[in-house]
């Protein structure tokens, strides 16, 4: 075996550990965030959520790249309003999705038939190409921001009880947190499965001992999903679930939530009139 | 393959996610029918348990890593109507909570992988695994195939939405107003990753869990077994399923459609036998024969009867022929499931049987 | 007053098997209102299944449980009436807490029994606040449970069956995992049960006398001894054939090895 595939063979473990370390972060980040006092984490779950989807579709929908970027900069001042710092929107946002996507597009910028704006060796830049790439990015990119930016400021618990307000049925939201809740304890059994391998293992392995090794501890992490999934069960018929689920009220929805979901509507609105 | 948003319109957005409701519909139903409140702790854990597992890092031949959605897994462990709730609970999770994969986008997201992909790998199972026993090399090399399948089948549908696009969403100057790369380029950029690194990972994985099961703890395996079956005649239910699957893939190819030119052979309306522009097309499809200078009366009288409210397949309030005909294509196949849903509610009364891995 | 009246619970021949293992393999026994219990028995004596079997969790193979009275079989259960009044008056708290904390927040957690019994939600807000200062939790109240210490899941696992005041109480294990301190609060609160019938399932013989009126001794899913805690936890013999008590080695400073039965906090040398 050549010395850099045995880097990478041994590498496997460490990065899926360093994955699963990744994920426990990102949510004590949210977790964090949501517990600052900022413009946007004492706003109602509700009103946020909605002001999500009304504004994501608006900006789905708009054809301007201008009126994108204002939305744009209308999602960071939220941020920083909310006592987001840059570098974590930066983190839990942009690093990922959004460079993947420049990625995605770059060709585009001269694949693209139109008007010539610049013309390279290995093709030429058109105007359509721009705006193709232009478009891409800006919708990525402001919406990603506006989801992140309700997601940070917001519990996952309060999350979920808003989506009753858009119609989503109760046992919809009660598996979500239920989800939510037990990827924790997935996250940490496997992280355990990985470490305890780490620290047994003398030397390199081959690729093949390295993929059973994967397998091997999915089929573990199947076998505690199953066995966990029953006790659980077993605890909620004990304190009376037979099927149906119930979930407390909300409290009522205050003078300033409603004023920020009449702004909002009226900024998606004003977006939408804009481009036509 | 997770879509971010942005990349698809609004519209075929829209289209996917009103296409996802009535699996989700129809596999809740079986759920709860099959497994009673069982399936509530079930479904979660399950969905957490496809979530960790697209995290990890598997190491491919030629010393690459790839990832896998766990589509196969969860098929075969569950069943299609399980799978598909638990992949699309963690595909919203992800979108939501940790930005991979758009929220507007995710009812395309659910159909590709959550419901496409877990009805692609019950169908290639079923087909490949036949009779053989529960503990059999067979079954493995049918569940590897399985993932692969159904992961490139879930890619391909996700290169051909991207890829009518350009066709039907661009500004007034011609740039591509979502994903910029006509199906030319989309398919083969979409799959030739898909062919090779992602459904290798997806083999590696629904084959090695399913033999790691096999190994010890055979009894998970029942479900997806054709000899235990706890629902109506097997080769039935696989002809719906797979029937459903086709159903969709239909459902996404009509865009195509606009590619045609013209109208087809005796599909003239009352008017085109009045212009000029029309009556040339019309003979040159008939073998050059002229066609009669006024519309038969017959037909002139039928067509005042009824005014389609989408005509053309063009509703009158929007603007763009390539959305008018996107949505028509929802609302008719919309119906024609509810048609079919309904109907099947009326005709099919089964009691809930207790047999099976997970009653 | 009649015998019948006085017993709780009333098993009899009570067997129980899954997967191939026998779990519970002729157990008869009763259990009288506002007892104190402790079952004892090593890891694998059927213990956790047959506090599943009083919680009708589980139903026997074959034999027979009944509770005041009336027999707790599968078709029972699909009333809703009964239903309801016996998840209200049985609660158990499992060993694993993770297991029982299944909601995003402690106070969904707490909510939880109280909706699915269909309460009122006024009262249910009241008794969540009143639980939350009974158990000292208040401060926890919207903390998901990824992010409680073992100690602190233990007391909202306890404070989630607790808020319902079932009329019994069934432990699985509750000083297990706990450090001293927590394990010593738990251990105050297992012996105020103000007239509950509190039923412990332990292996720490050190607790006993001070949670319970009387022991179970449970040995491969039978029934090996059942009397007063005192007069078990001097029965050596018994102890170590259930595999309760162990030789336990120590050295001294002038190097001899000491050996003697180890019960905790007992020996003095």
């Amino acid at each position: 075996m050549s010395p850099g595939l045995e880097h990478r063979q041994r590498g496997f473990v460490e990065r899926t550990l360093a994955s699963l370390l990744e994920t426990m972060e990102h949510t004590l980040l949210a977790e964090r965030v949501a517990e600052r006092t900022g413009m946007l984490q004492v706003r109602d779950a509700r009103v946020k959520v909605i002001a999500l989807l009304v504004l994501v579709i608006a900006v789905s929908v708009s054809h301007d790249l201008r009126v994108i970027a204002v939305t744009f900069a209308l999602a960071l001042t939220l941020g920083w309003a909310s006592k987001i710092r840059l570098v974590e929107l930066m983190k839990h946002a942009w690093w990922g999705t959004l460079v993947f996507s420049a990625a995605i597009v770059a060709p585009a910028i001269v694949m693209t038939p139109g008007r010539t704006i610049l013309r390279l060796q290995f093709g030429t830049i058109t105007e359509q190409g721009l705006r193709a790439a232009g478009y891409l990015l800006a919708r990525v990119g402001t919406v990603i921001t506006l989801c992140s930016v309700l997601v940070l400021t917001t519990s996952w618990a309060r999350i979920l009880r808003a989506l009753r307000a858009l119609r989503v049925p109760v046992v919809f939201v009660v598996i979500l947190g239920m989800t939510y809740r037990y990827i924790f304890v997935l996250l940490q059994t496997a992280h355990d499965i990985f470490e305890s391998r780490r620290s047994r293992r003398v030397g390199p392995s081959s690729a093949s001992q390295n993929r059973w090794a994967a397998v091997a501890a999915a089929g573990v992490l199947m076998s505690k999903t199953l066995e966990l999934s029953g006790e659980i069960y077993l605890a909620m018929q004990s304190r009376g679930f037979r099927g149906e689920v119930y979930l407390l009220d909300d409290p009522p929805m205050r003078g300033p939530d409603w004023l920020t979901l009449a702004g909002v509507a009226g900024v998606a609105v004003g977006i939408v009139w804009i481009s036509q | 393959m997770h879509i971010p948003d942005g990349y698809l319109s609004p519209s075929t957005c829209a289209t996917l996610f009103g296409t996802s409701i009535p699996f989700w519909w129809v596999a809740m139903r079986r759920l709860k029918h099959r497994l009673m409140s069982r399936f509530v702790p079930l479904l979660s854990l399950f969905a957490a348990f496809s979530f960790v597992i697209m995290m990890f890092n598997l190491p491919l031949p030629g010393g690459t890593t790839g990832h896998a959605v766990g589509m196969g897994v969860a098929t075969i462990v569950l069943g299609p109507s399980g799978s598909i709730i638990a992949i699309s609970v963690a595909l919203f999770i992800q979108a939501f909570f940790f930005g991979d994969g758009g929220i507007t986008a995710l009812g395309a997201n659910c159909f590709n992988m959550a419901i496409v992909g877990s009805l692609v790998a019950w169908a290639t199972y079923r087909l490949l695994s036949g009779c053989a026993p529960l503990v059999s090399p067979r079954r493995v090399i049918a569940a590897g195939l399985a993932g692969y399948t159904a992961i490139n089948v879930a890619a391909l549908c996700a290169a051909i939405e991207f890829g009518i696009q350009p066709l039907l969403f661009h500004d007034a100057s011609g740039a591509p107003l979502y994903a910029p790369y006509p199906l030319r380029i989309a398919i083969p950029a979409m799959m030739i990753g898909h062919l090779t690194f992602a459904g290798l990972a997806e083999f590696i994985v629904s084959a090695g869990v399913v033999a790691y099961l096999q190994r010890n703890e055979p009894w998970l395996l029942k479900t997806t077994a054709s000899d235990v079956d706890d629902e109506a005649p097997g080769t039935r239910e696989q002809g719906t399923r797979v029937l459903w699957f086709a159903l969709a893939a239909l459902m996404i190819l009509t865009p195509l459609g606009l590619l045609a030119v013209g109208h087809a052979w005796g599909e003239w309306s009352a008017r085109d036998f009045a212009d000029a522009a029309a009556r040339s097309e019309i003979a040159a499809a008939s073998g050059n024969v002229a066609p009669p200078n006024q519309a038969p009366r017959g037909m002139e009288r039928l067509s005042a009867i009824w005014t389609a409210p989408f005509n053309g397949y063009a509703p009158p309030f929007l603007r763009s022929p390539g959305l008018g005909y996107a949505m028509s294509a929802m609302l008719g196949t919309g119906l024609v499931l509810l048609t079919f849903l309904l109907a099947r509610l009326v005709v099919h009364r089964r009691e809930p049987r207790s047999s099976g891995t997970f009653s | 007053m009649s015998e019948a009246v006085d017993r709780q619970f009333e098993l009899q021949d009570v067997h129980y098997h899954y997967h191939d293992v026998a779990a519970l393999r002729g157990i008869t026994l009763s259990i009288s209102a506002g007892e104190r219990i402790a079952l004892l028995g090593a890891n694998g004596s059927g213990k956790s299944t047959l506090l599943r079997i009083l919680d009708a969790l589980y139903f026997p193979t074959s034999g027979r449980v009944a509770f005041d009275g009336k027999e707790l079989i599968e078709e029972r259960f699909r009333e809703d009436a009964f239903a309801f009044d016996f998840r209200r008056r049985v609660g158990l708290v499992f060993q694993n807490p993770d297991v029982q904390l299944f909601n995003p927040t402690v106070v969904d957690e707490l909510a939880f029994g109280p909706l699915q019994l269909r309460w009122p939600k006024g009262q249910i807000r009241e008794r969540i606040e009143e639980c939350l200062d009974a158990f000292g939790i208040r401060h926890l109240r919207d903390r998901p449970p990824h992010r409680l210490s073992g100690g602190e899941k233990k007391r909202v696992a306890i404070a989630s069956v607790l808020i319902l005041d079932p009329a019994v109480l069934l432990l699985d294990e509750p000083t297990s995992a706990l450090d001293p301190r927590a394990q010593s609060q738990m251990i105050d609160f297992l012996t105020e049960s103000r007239g509950r019938t509190v039923i412990t399932a332990t292996h720490d013989l050190g607790i006993v006398e001070d949670i319970a009126t009387r022991c179970v001794v449970l040995e491969d899913g039978q029934v090996a001894a059942d009397g007063a805690p005192a007069t078990i936890v001097q029965d050596h013999t018994l102890l170590r054939r259930t595999g309760l008590l162990h030789e336990h080695r120590h050295l001294h400073p002038d190097g001899s090895l000491h050996s003697h039965p180890h019960l905790h906090g007992h020996h003095q040398h």
